[in-house]
């Protein structure tokens, strides 16, 4: 739970935390607190069940009692209407929660003026007696109708205001709008004018379909929304739909998990992210839940604590069709690790059904998520909701590290396109993409994986062979830049393999040709290098042979000079002898 | 607060929420007294409860906007709210013949 109280901006306006799923987010923590918020709402609305819920957040979760004003239902009443939701106060809380009844009874005889000063005094006594720091003041429309006219209605209002300001205390006042929901009868605009907060909830019914908005029309001295956000009423109360995150604050995990399918593990680098989603579109018939089931049955065969949600088609109807494909789902389903659910989509509204999901998850604990088809959100009229609503659950799966696989489908019209009906493959991480492809009078089911993030992905488009062992993943044939699938892709690859082999021979042959004549040519290298070496052997002892030659002429020429004469004539005989001889 | 004096008409006790001086309150006392001088045989038990000094009391009579006349007896408690202007109101719950 959030802290009860929160500084916010510069204002330092404090919040009261309503407990509301998704309205504390909305208005940056809660309701103003010590300040008077007004809740209007046509009948049915939910304006009790927000009081109530604030008022009895207060009182078990923020040590805050409260006080219920009940001026159209008797308080015992109001409390009882609350036993179908799980936040349904237990007797001890409920002490902490003071009850004035304030209904005028038709039966009460009016003879003149009269004011609300004794009221108040006696709230300003249980106030203090309860040390109440909220308070519900709920239908105050019905106590404004018994006055004789919207003076006097404005004179209590007036006086109301003056009391709650001196109060002190967070102060819910609840009041029925007319039909004419977008303008409020006169009463509520002092209502308005008074109020540091105004929320307004409404009920349409759209194709049948009940859609419920709730607006911040006025939060004073804060920045707020006064967009309309879709809720819903469930077993919790009121949700509202969570803003928008505009930072995205998701863990981000390396961990991968299964496919299911071993072969588009590899194709996705080892399977989907965890805490990730992925998108599978499709036209009926392509496959898209037998992928979507083939995660869910290998997260079971983790144990992995599983949600499969199926739009329009029975628990028992999916198990029974996709073992016909090898996928067994039975064995999971029967352990409790996976939970299997049938939604009705034109049973509720976007949000109903988000809200209903959003349930199902904490309730199963789910690791894991497979929704199809997502696009089943859009079967209600109100498709701009569907793409929140969608976005939403993923968001949700995201922030908590579910890992999430969800399936769409495509109208007819849409056939052969990529373009999902929801916007939600700009959210989701992994979108593959199924479709039919006509090639030879067949008609083979083609995977292309469209994006994956943070994934090197194959972008080659693969072909899904479903069969009663299993699903996989065929190589692909691409031939001119097409890609060939079914019988087709078997021609091609028989025909391809019979060409690799010739290939693979002649290749053969012309390795060990080149190895020849490598070795021919090392060895007439070595012939030449024995050649080398004798030659260079001759050359030396010619050289040397030489050199003994020239040394054995010059000791025989010494020794004749010796024997001929003396030492000292042998310059001058040297000399002599040129000249003689020219 | 006058003790009744006889049972012809069943025992009235009423009894009147106020809230201090406010002058809804103090019209509605001054308008009782009036109806009941003007109605000597009526016998009546009146009581004043001032919800701003006895605000426990005017919880547990779930008093929701003063003043409030409740008439307790005879049995079937009946109620008025206002300033009792509209004597009309008034006479009727007492159960007198005529208005003063």
């Amino acid at each position: 739970m959030k802290s009860r109280v929160r500084e916010h901006g510069k204002t330092s306006l404090r919040r009261a935390s309503t407990g509301i799923s998704g309205f504390d987010e909305l208005t940056g923590g809660g309701l103003p607190a010590g300040r008077v918020t007004v809740v209007l709402g046509d009948v049915g609305s939910g304006k009790t069940i927000f009081g109530m819920q604030a008022l009895i957040a207060g009182a078990r979760d923020f040590g805050e009692p409260g006080i219920l004003v009940a001026f159209e239902e008797r308080g015992q009443q109001v409390f009882e209407n609350l036993h179908g939701f799980e936040w349904k106060i237990g007797a001890a809380d409920q002490k902490k929660i003071g009850v004035v009844d304030a209904q005028l009874s038709q039966a009460v005889v009016h003879g003149g003026d009269f004011d609300i000063i004794g009221l108040l005094s006696m709230l300003s006594a249980k106030t203090k007696e309860m040390q109440a720091k909220r308070l519900l003041l709920d239908g105050l429309d019905v106590f404004l109708a018994n006055l004789p006219d919207p003076l006097h209605a404005r004179r209590e209002v007036f006086r109301l205001r003056e009391w709650l300001q001196e109060n002190g205390a967070t102060a819910l006042i609840t009041a029925k709008t007319g039909p004419d929901e977008l303008r409020p009868v006169r009463e509520y605009e002092f209502l308005q004018y008074m109020a540091d907060c105004v929320v307004t909830l409404q009920h349409r019914v759209v194709g049948g379909t009940a859609l419920r908005f709730l607006r911040v029309a006025k939060y004073r001295g804060a920045d707020h929304s006064a967009n309309e956000v879709p809720f819903s009423i469930g077993r919790r109360g009121i949700e509202v739909a969570p803003v928008h995150t505009t930072e995205l604050r998701h863990a981000v995990s390396s961990e991968r998990v299964s496919t299911g399918i071993e072969r588009l593990d590899v194709m996705l680098a080892g399977g989907y992210y965890r805490g990730s989603s992925t998108l599978i579109s499709g036209v009926p018939g392509t496959a898209k839940t037998t992928l979507a089931t083939a995660f869910a049955s290998a997260a079971s065969n983790r144990k992995e604590r599983t949600l499969l949600i199926s739009f329009d088609e029975s628990p028992e109807q999916i198990v029974r069709n996709v073992a016909s494909v090898g996928i067994i789902l039975a064995p999971h389903v029967k352990s409790g690790i996976l939970k299997v659910c049938s939604l009705r989509s034109r049973a509720a509204g976007p949000e109903a059904h988000a809200a209903r999901i959003r349930a199902l998850l904490r309730e199963h604990s789910a690791k894991n998520l497979v929704i199809d088809p997502i696009s089943a959100l859009a079967q209600a009229p109100a498709d701009n909701l569907a793409e929140e609503a969608a976005i939403q659950i993923l968001d949700l799966a995201k922030s908590q590290g579910i890992t999430s696989v969800s399936t769409s489908l495509l109208g007819n019209r849409a056939a052969f396109s990529e373009e999902t009906p929801i916007g939600i493959s700009t959210v989701a991480d992994t979108w593959m993409h199924l479709t039919y492809v006509n090639q030879g009078g067949e008609r083979n089911r083609a995977l292309t994986i469209i994006k994956s993030r943070g994934t090197g992905h194959s972008n080659q488009v693969r072909e899904l062979i479903l069969a009663a062992s299993g699903v996989t993943l065929a190589d692909v044939y691409s031939v001119d830049g097409e890609v060939l699938m079914g019988t087709l892709r078997w021609q091609r690859e028989d025909e391809g393999r019979r060409a690799d082999e010739r290939a693979a021979r002649d290749a053969g042959l012309r390795e060990r040709e080149a190895e020849l004549a490598l070795v021919e040519t090392e060895a007439r290298a070595q012939v030449i290098a024995g050649e080398r070496a004798i030659r260079e052997a001759t050359l030396e002892r010619i050289r040397v042979a030489r050199q003994e030659e020239i040394s054995q002429a010059t000791a025989n020429a010494t020794e004749l000079r010796r024997r001929r004469g003396a030492d000292g004539s042998r310059r001058n005989s040297a000399k002599k002898v040129p000249r003689r001889s020219s | 607060m006058s003790p009744s004096v006889g049972m012809q008409k069943g025992a009235l006790r009423i009894r009147l929420f106020i809230a201090g001086e406010s002058p809804n309150s103090l019209a509605a006392q001054r308008n009782l007294q009036r109806v009941l001088k003007a109605n000597p045989s009526l016998s009546a038990e009146l009581e004043i409860v001032d919800v701003l000094k006895e605000p426990e009391l005017g919880l547990r009579a779930n008093v929701l906007v003063t003043p409030t006349l409740v008439k307790l007896t005879p049995p079937g408690e009946r109620r008025i709210i206002g300033n009792l202007n509209d004597t009309g109101a008034l006479v009727a719950l007492l159960g007198v013949d005529h208005e003063p």
